[in-house]
């Protein structure tokens, strides 16, 4: 569905994306992830075909979007980041207009424009003016918007931005439901979102391609996880001992200690990828007769993928 | 064409919810309502070689009017949807950019021909009142709006220019009245250099300045040259416009 090639953007210089190479599969649902800045907008706009490549090429549906620019704007439903729309419009009258740009007509325009506004739950606003809409509101016209021409692909931007937890839980569940009909690309912050809903994680940081994958395969490959314990010990001792177990690759300090037993350590173990040391903590602390009353695995998730990645590639 | 059609809808209709068309017009009505004053006391004095259309395209106060009214109506055409961001939303549709600039400029157009209905409705009125004492010669009266026709034209065009290149209105609104007014001048000062360097510069004169222009139609005279010079120079503004746009999708 999307192949991209070596793409690349420069804005007068400054390097917003280098060299991004992937693909999409028809019916995939992919979480694009990045910290600020990473370049996932200005990828976006590439595939729509708003900015041209400074190098390298993308197809979308077997089409390039830069040289056959309408065949791939027919095949997409795009929705920018920030969800512009005209203010002095009504939504409902907004909505028609764009199903009428999209090329539906009549009746059907009309059905359409029912539908997606019964998906996207504005109709109780669809007389208002956009302007007076809340940020909420604004962003479902943009995402009604996107739906409208039932396009193959779904390039969506910060799709959830704005939204309260019940309307999230609803764009996901809507986005869910399009699953398998159409192909959807959506770049996000929120990380529990990619884990609910997509099948696989393009990670970029700095305008290039840190990972691609699913999101299980990424939190279990990626040398993330946490092992919490708690002991009865006099602190420097029990962090050399612990340190020197096999699999463990660092000891961190735990985010508070305000108001801690003074006789209890508790310490936090980053796990090196595939690890388990629980049972040889065990023994080192029964060994040294030191009193255990917490011993925690919390496997990675892919917010700490994804922290990790980040100031991996800073100290690179 | 469809397209085009749709796209026009939509510009018309934002130009009537937002009050810019109103207060242009009330701006032109009254403006133009002062030139008629002027034209019929020109009229009052005694018989004149003119008639009074042609009195009414000269005053200050015609042209005052003529100048205000085409930043008005184009600084929002390309800057507000860059300054909203909705161009993105816009050419992420199957639309080329030929029909949108089209479509802007057509709209501009057509309420800019509106803003003369007024002027139109004042001279069937005085014809009424004076019981045809006044003469409004009808050749004259085509003539002008001709002409007024293709130079709003070739304003608009600059104004459309002017606003896709900025996603400040206000500058596009400044940039396109000082290109209007140095157009204008330039002809006046080629008209004035002409009357005093040699007669034969006159063939020349017809072709730039605007007040020779109104000054010709407004007589009943149609002189091809004006209209042949204001739309190539319209066409190839709207082109300019058409690459400004298409300049973002650029290879660099
Ligand atoms: N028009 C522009 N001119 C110059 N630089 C730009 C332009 N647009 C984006 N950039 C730069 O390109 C880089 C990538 O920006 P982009 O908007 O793609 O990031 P993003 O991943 O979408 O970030 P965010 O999560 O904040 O939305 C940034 O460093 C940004 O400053
Ligand atoms: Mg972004």
């Amino acid at each position: 569905m999307i192949n991209a090639k070596d793409l690349t953007k420069r804005y007068a210089g400054r390097t917003a994306v280098e060299s991004l190479s992937f693909r999409v599969e028809p019916g995939q649902i992919v979480g694009f992830l990045g910290p600020n800045g990473a370049g996932k907008s200005t990828t976006m706009r590439m595939l729509s075909g708003y900015l041209p490549p400074t190098s390298g090429s993308a197809s979308v549906n077997g089409f390039c979007v830069f040289s056959q620019s309408l065949e791939v704007r027919r095949s997409i439903g795009y929705m920018p980041e920030m969800a512009p729309l005209y203010t002095d419009m009504r939504a409902k009258e907004y909505l028609r207009f764009r199903a009428e740009l999209k090329g539906l007509a009549g009746a059907a325009m009309r059905r359409r424009v029912d539908e997606v506004m019964e998906q996207c739950s504005v109709q109780s606003v669809r007389r208002r003016l956009i302007g007076n809409l809340s940020k909420g509101f604004r962003q479902r016209v943009a995402l009604a918007d996107a739906l409208l021409a039932s396009p193959p692909l779904l390039i969506l931007d910060e799709p959830t931005n704005g939204l309260d937890p019940v309307q999230i839980r609803q764009v996901r569940e809507l986005l869910r439901s399009l699953r398998g009909r159409q192909t959807i690309l959506l770049s996000t912050h929120i990380l529990q979102e990619v884990e609910a809903l997509c099948d696989r994680v393009l990670m970029i940081h700095q305008g290039r391609l840190l990972a691609d994958d699913t999101p299980a395969a990424l939190t279990r490959n990626l040398r993330s996880a946490q092992l919490w314990v708690e002991l009865q010990a006099d602190e420097a001792k029990a962090r050399e001992a612990l340190a020197a177990l096999p699999g463990v690759r660092r000891i961190e300090d735990p985010p508070s200690s305000e108001g801690r037993d003074p006789d209890w350590v508790r310490l936090m173990l980053r796990l090196e990828a595939g690890q388990d040391p629980r049972s040889s903590v065990s023994e080192v602390a029964m060994r040294e007769g030191w009193a255990l009353r917490e011993l925690h695995l919390q496997p990675a998730s892919l917010e700490d993928v994804f922290v990790e990645l980040a100031s991996m590639d800073r100290a690179v | 064409m469809r397209l085009l059609w749709i796209l026009l809808k939509k510009e018309l209709r934002s130009f009537f919810v937002s009050p810019v068309a109103y207060v242009v017009l009330a701006l032109v009505m009254l403006l133009s309502g002062y030139s008629l004053r002027a034209a019929l006391s020109i009229l009052e004095r005694g018989p004149s070689e003119g008639s009074i259309v042609q009195w009414m395209f000269q005053p200050n106060w015609f042209w005052l009017s003529y100048f205000f009214a085409f930043p008005l109506l184009t600084m929002r055409l390309f800057a507000e949807e860059k300054k909203m961001g909705t161009m993105e939303t816009l050419f992420t549709v199957p639309v080329e950019t030929w029909q949108v600039v089209l479509a802007k400029f057509s709209a501009a157009l057509l309420v800019y021909g509106l803003l003369w209905l007024p002027s139109y409705l004042n001279f069937e009125l005085i014809r009424w009142i004076t019981a045809g004492q006044v003469v409004v010669p009808g050749g004259a009266l085509a003539g002008s709006y001709l002409i007024l026709a293709f130079m709003g034209a070739f304003n608009l065009a600059l104004g459309c220019l002017a606003s896709s290149l900025t996603s400040n209105q206000i500058i596009a609104a400044v940039v396109s009245f000082t290109l209007s007014l140095l157009h204008f001048l330039a002809g006046l000062f080629i008209m004035v250099l002409g009357r005093r360097v040699s007669e034969s510069f006159v063939d020349i004169i017809s072709y730039f300045a605007s007040m020779e222009h109104i000054r010709t139609f407004s007589s009943g005279l149609l002189d091809t040259r004006p209209m042949v010079y204001y739309s190539s120079l319209t066409l190839l503004l709207l082109a300019f416009t058409h690459q400004v746009l298409e300049f973002r999708r650029w290879k660099p």
